[in-house]
């Protein structure tokens, strides 16, 4: 089938406001809109500029906006697409734009140094390894699937009114130390969680949840937070 | 490196975005809250004619029973209803397990409240003070 691929593209060479430009390519419901984007790139217009590394749904890389939703463009079947005829692809919300379909993501991971995503633990490791019970494990399982592509906290209409709001993964990512049976940090990290900038900011409007490639239920983790907040001993 | 400013990226993003369920019903709870807001200032300023003595009030009163006004009472009471049960469906997602299961508490809410609403239509309009729904369902069934 013919389809017709509207990309966002800025120069900030040359251009002062980005535009769409639109590309005609022949495709099968089979492929994936990766391989669209490679199409236009290897056959029509080298100019265009995107990332992706692994196209398997491993790195996090090829997050972008598909028809006015995130996903994983490696990932993402055209067959699968609502719209497929016009398929429209946008770099992910409200990060600043470098060139064409590449975001900066320099805020996003600071986020992550926010709330000490690394073990905290301060008795002497035993001589082999810090044991942990398959119920401990199962707690933190599905928060650790995560590959941080963005395309959650990129998604939350929390964090587009409020950029400092720590957003969806992040907030995962505190998880994932806070319920880790191995970690002692979890007072000093919900703490910093308990901010207006912090896990309240979660307005529980599941963006992240239908966004999210891995699909991970990160609204159902922040919700654990904030009980834990507010039944925490202080 | 191209950055629009917050306000305009947070406005176009809500508008372009695609909605699921959940930002429909989070849109909806932001749209009722700033409905409720402006009636308590309207129930304020009715409220307020009370300092003028009994006419005045009963004036005021007066007009809101008229058809117009009390179409106005019944969609009021449709926001009224949709934000109390959508902030019951946030409590049970925030303290309970509700994110496991926050499409099917939607759609509860929403049929729970749609119910309620048309009952309270009928007893806004048709209701008489000896003759709610309540003794018209009992009778009707008897
Ligand atoms: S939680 Fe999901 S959507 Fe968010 S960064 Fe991780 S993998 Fe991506
Ligand atoms: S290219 Fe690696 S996740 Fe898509």
């Amino acid at each position: 089938m013919k389809i017709k691929l509207r990309l966002f593209r800025y120069n900030p060479e040359t251009d002062t406001k980005p535009h769409y430009k639109t590309y005609e390519v022949e495709a099968d419901k089979k492929e994936k809109v990766l391989d669209l984007l490679h199409r236009v790139k290897w056959e029509q217009d080298g100019t265009l500029a995107f990332r992706r590394s692994c196209a398997h749904g491993i790195c996090g890389s090829c997050a972008m906006t598909v028809n006015g939703e995130n996903m994983l463009t490696c990932e993402a079947l055209i067959g699968n697409l609502k719209k497929q005829h016009t398929i429209t692809i946008d770099p992910l919300p409200s990060l600043p734009v470098i060139k064409d379909l590449i975001v900066n993501m320099d805020t996003f991971y600071q986020k992550y140094t926010v709330i000490k995503p690394y073990l905290i633990n301060n008795n002497p490791p035993p001589p082999t390894e810090r044991l942990q019970s398959m119920q401990e494990q199962r707690l933190i399982d599905e928060s650790t699937w995560c590959i941080m592509c963005g395309a959650c906290s990129t998604s939350c209409p929390s964090n587009w009114s409020n950029p400092d709001f720590l957003g969806p993964a992040a907030l995962l990512k505190a998880y994932r130390f806070i319920f880790d049976s191995r970690d002692d940090g979890a007072g000093e990290r919900l703490n910093i969680l308990d901010h207006s900038d912090g896990v309240w900011r979660c307005r529980t409007i599941f963006n992240c949840v239908e966004a999210c490639p891995k699909e991970i239920d990160v609204t159902f983790h922040l919700s654990q937070l904030k009980k834990a907040i507010v039944t925490r001993e202080i | 490196m191209y950055e629009k400013s917050p306000t305009n990226e947070w406005i176009s993003n809500v508008v372009r975005y695609r909605k699921f369920s959940g930002s429909w019903a989070w849109l909806l709870h932001r749209i009722t809250g700033l409905g409720l807001t402006v009636y308590v200032l309207v129930h304020i300023n009715t409220l307020a004619s009370l300092q003028e003595g009994p006419e005045a009030f009963n004036a005021k009163m007066q007009v809101f029973m008229q058809p117009h006004w009390l179409f106005a009472a019944w969609i009021l009471f449709g926001l009224v209803i949709y934000h109390t049960l959508n902030g019951i469906r946030i409590v049970i997602i925030d303290f309970g397990r509700g994110a496991k299961y926050h499409k099917q508490l939607l759609y509860g809410a929403i049929a729970v409240g749609l119910v309620v609403f048309l009952w309270m239509g009928y007893i806004i309009f048709f209701g008489h003070s000896d003759h709610d729904f309540l003794s018209y369902a009992v009778s009707f069934f008897s």
